[in-house]
């Protein structure tokens, strides 16, 4: 017989959310719903009327894990609207910021999912913030990575958390000689602490993969070799930066793209009949308590050819370099193989970075009303802003961001898994929920939605 | 360790000159910001500093973050304008790279710089990166206007053509390069001073590294309060390199008599501004500072 069960809040991930899950007899998840529960911020709405410069400041503040995706695929939203190039030497400059910001917050990640995650070869989880070895040391080298990656994107971009140096038209300032070289000698440090950190985590992985069971709050739970596998498709714009309506090539097709209302996609309302006290940590929700995703969820869902897809490090790998693996190791491991890819790209942009050339674009038109978009691939998955822009000012704006592609993909993926790791399968999408966090458009048809999304 | 309650605490007191021809042909007097500064980069004490450079108009300061000898040495001279020295400081640990970054600036900058550091309020990762702090003295600035009026009006003279400007002796000195020396009453510039001046409580700039200025030493001399341990460590270094002539403060003349007059001159006078600002306004009284 089916029951339900609520993880709510879920933990070590950025935002509120949780999963009600509908599990059978053996705890098995016949169907789950993953929803953002972060009150909405309504940036898409604040944004109207307000500068083009404004806008991508404003967009940045959703979010203080990547708000350098948000802003670099803002301004180029609002570049694309207005048809405005960049110089190359702004554009080195925003690739070093956003691989900075990639170093660091897969490192960050790290830290998230360590405690779910064996000591290979024993039975103790990982405790990052222990002070014996090997713990002491492992954290510290993530620290140092953050650190590296945090220190270089406050160089290139002004500040490593809400990034002042990019604008529209390129960048405010070049950097000095000096501060090339210190970039330089930071991703040098990196590189050798990325690759010995991207080998311990893929150890730590594939251990875990060959395990049958893991301990959840003293019970062995069964880990199926198809956890975290869906039948959706995966969107990736370019395997390091991005992609915008005024390349050459566009990788991200607008007319793709659909947004449903959470209303038409989560189940309605279902009362609670399984709870666990003991589940880490504080229990799951109490028997008899109403859920009603339906009505909670803050999170829009987009869907790319009528369906929703998965983005992140393995949807880059899966497309870009033909990684083959499914589920929720091998999105963990396509994050770590990316830990060398963001020092080397650093490098290299360094090396073509002349510091002396100019950063900002001789003339920047004002917008005449079209549409622009700019993907930006965020360390999560592809961030998508778009924008109408007219005479300077900002007339609609649009944020699809990585964790509300994944949302509904997710939820798919829970089938099959225990409940209890349901988690884990969560925890693998590395989910920034906040961003995720939609203002919803009311539908002029159906009333019943727009009356009860106002009381809520 | 000395402490006065208007020269602020500071371990020793001297008055002292640059060796350094170069900097001498154009400091105001006897070199000793430029001198420090350039002595600390050159010994790698800090990476680059920010000084009062050369703005866009004549006698106009711009903030410069200097990061060679070459670029210390545009900032030799006081320009008795106003120069934000500290917005370029967050800056200079980012765009320019800087991890140790020196300071010159007036005794509102230094409080600034104090203040960033302890309450790092937009200054993430600044604080641990300021490695020396220069203050200079200072009685009052102008706003650019108010040193055009000054200059080209009262003084009578063109800003382009001035060579050098100097307080001192109770007059404003306007010097030019065709020799013409005009000069008018300290009490004509009064008012155009910037009124945020008139609550500042501190002269000698009391919490920077070493502070200096012109006033207490004779003309070419300048004093110098050497405030901090790293300032003491600095200053000692550099007078051994021989970078500096020195004199004890007591052998000179004025002395520092006459430092501890002009001081309490002007924090007398701005308390009583403070006082005077809490029954300013309707009902209502201007901020207090310091409250």
């Amino acid at each position: 017989m089916t029951k339900v069960v609520e993880i709510s809040p879920t933990t070590r991930h950025e935002g509120h959310s949780k999963l009600t899950l509908k599990v059978n007899d053996e705890g098995i998840i016949e169907r789950g719903d993953w929803l953002s529960i972060t009150p909405v911020r309504g940036i898409e709405k604040l944004a109207i009327g307000k500068t083009m410069e404004q806008v991508p400041k404003i967009a940045s503040r959703v979010c203080g894990i990547c708000p350098i995706a948000h802003t670099l695929a803002s301004i180029e939203a609002m570049e694309a609207s207005i048809g405005c190039e960049v110089p190359t030497d702004a554009k080195l400059l925003r690739t070093i910021l956003h691989a900075a910001n990639r170093l660091h917050s897969i490192a960050l990640h790290n830290i998230l999912i360590l405690p779910d995650f064996y000591v290979p070869g024993t039975e103790t989880k990982f405790n990052v913030f222990a002070k014996e070895e090997p713990f002491r040391s492992i954290a510290a080298r993530i620290i140092r990575i953050r650190e590296i990656g945090q220190t270089i994107g406050a160089i290139a971009g002004g500040e490593a958390i809400h990034p002042s140096n990019p604008r529209i038209g390129g960048m405010y300032r070049n950097v000095s000689p000096l501060a090339k070289q210190k970039m330089a000698d930071l991703a040098k440090e990196g590189l050798v602490l990325a690759h010995e950190q991207m080998e311990f985590m893929l150890e730590v992985i594939r251990n875990m993969q060959s395990l049958e069971y893991i301990d959840v709050a003293g019970k062995q739970i069964p880990i199926p070799k198809t956890l975290g596998y869906h039948n959706q498709g995966v969107m990736a714009t370019s395997p390091m930066y991005g992609s915008s309506s005024l390349d050459e090539n566009p990788t991200w097709d607008f007319a793709r793209w659909k947004e449903t209302r959470p209303w038409d996609w989560y189940m309605g309302e279902v009362t609670i009949d399984l709870e666990d006290p003991s589940y880490p940590v504080g229990g799951t929700t109490k028997v008899g308590t109403k859920a009603n995703p339906q009505m909670e969820a803050c999170n829009a869902v987009p869907t790319y050819d009528g369906q929703p897809v998965e983005v992140g490090p393995r949807a880059r790998l899966a497309t870009f370099k033909n990684f083959d693996e499914k589920g929720t190791f091998a999105q963990h491991i396509a994050r770590q193989m990316e830990y060398p890819d963001c020092c080397y790209t650093i490098l290299k942009c360094l090396d073509s970075l002349n510091t002396s050339g100019k950063v900002l674009a001789d003339y920047i038109p004002q917008g005449d009303g079209s549409m622009g978009w700019a993907a930006n691939e965020a360390p999560r998955g592809t961030d998508v802003h778009l924008a109408r822009v007219k005479d300077g000012k900002v007339l609609w704006y649009e944020m699809l961001v990585p964790t509300t592609w994944n949302f509904p993909t997710c939820s798919r993926a829970l089938t099959g898994a225990p409940w209890q790791i349901a988690e884990m399968v969560v925890r693998a999408y590395d989910p920034c929920v906040s961003c995720a966090t939609h203002m919803i458009v009311v539908n002029e048809e159906d009333e019943v939605v727009a009356r009860k999304l106002m009381q809520w | 360790m000395i402490e006065d309650p208007y020269l602020g605490k500071y371990i020793t007191c001297v008055s002292a000159r640059s060796t350094d021809k170069e900097i001498l042909q154009k400091a105001q007097d006897g070199g000793i910001a430029t001198t420090l500064m350039v002595y600390a980069l050159e010994q790698g004490i800090i990476d680059g500093t920010i000084v009062a450079g050369e703005g866009d108009r004549p006698w106009e300061p711009k903030p410069l973050v200097a990061m060679s000898r070459e670029d210390i040495l545009k900032a030799r001279g006081t320009k008795y304008s106003i120069s934000p020295q500290i917005s370029w400081l967050k800056e200079a640990t980012r765009s320019f790279g800087l991890d140790k970054v020196g300071v010159t600036g007036v005794c509102c900058q230094m409080q600034a710089v104090r203040k960033a550091q302890l309450y790092p309020i937009n200054m993430r990762d600044v604080p641990d990166k300021v490695a020396f702090t220069v203050g200079l003295f200072c009685m009052e600035n102008f706003p650019y206007k108010s040193l055009q009026t000054i200059v080209e009006d009262h003084a009578a003279q063109s800003l382009s053509s001035v060579k050098r400007m100097d307080i001192g002796k109770g007059k404003f000195w306007v010097y030019t390069n065709r020799g013409n020396v005009s000069s008018l009453p300290i009490k004509a510039t009064h008012k155009y001073e910037q009124p945020g001046c008139h609550v500042c409580l501190d002269y000698v700039s009391n919490l920077a590294d070493i502070s200096t200025g012109s006033v207490g030493s004779p003309d070419g001399w300048s004093t110098v309060f050497i405030r901090t341990k790293k300032g003491n460590e600095i200053w000692s270094k550099a007078v051994a390199a021989g970078m500096f002539e020195t004199k004890p403060i007591e052998d000179v003349k004025p002395g520092l008599d006459l430092v501890t007059k002009l001081a309490k001159e002007k924090i007398d006078k701005n308390r009583k501004t403070v006082e005077e600002r809490k029954s300013f306004g309707v009902n209502k009284a201007l901020r207090n500072p310091y409250a």
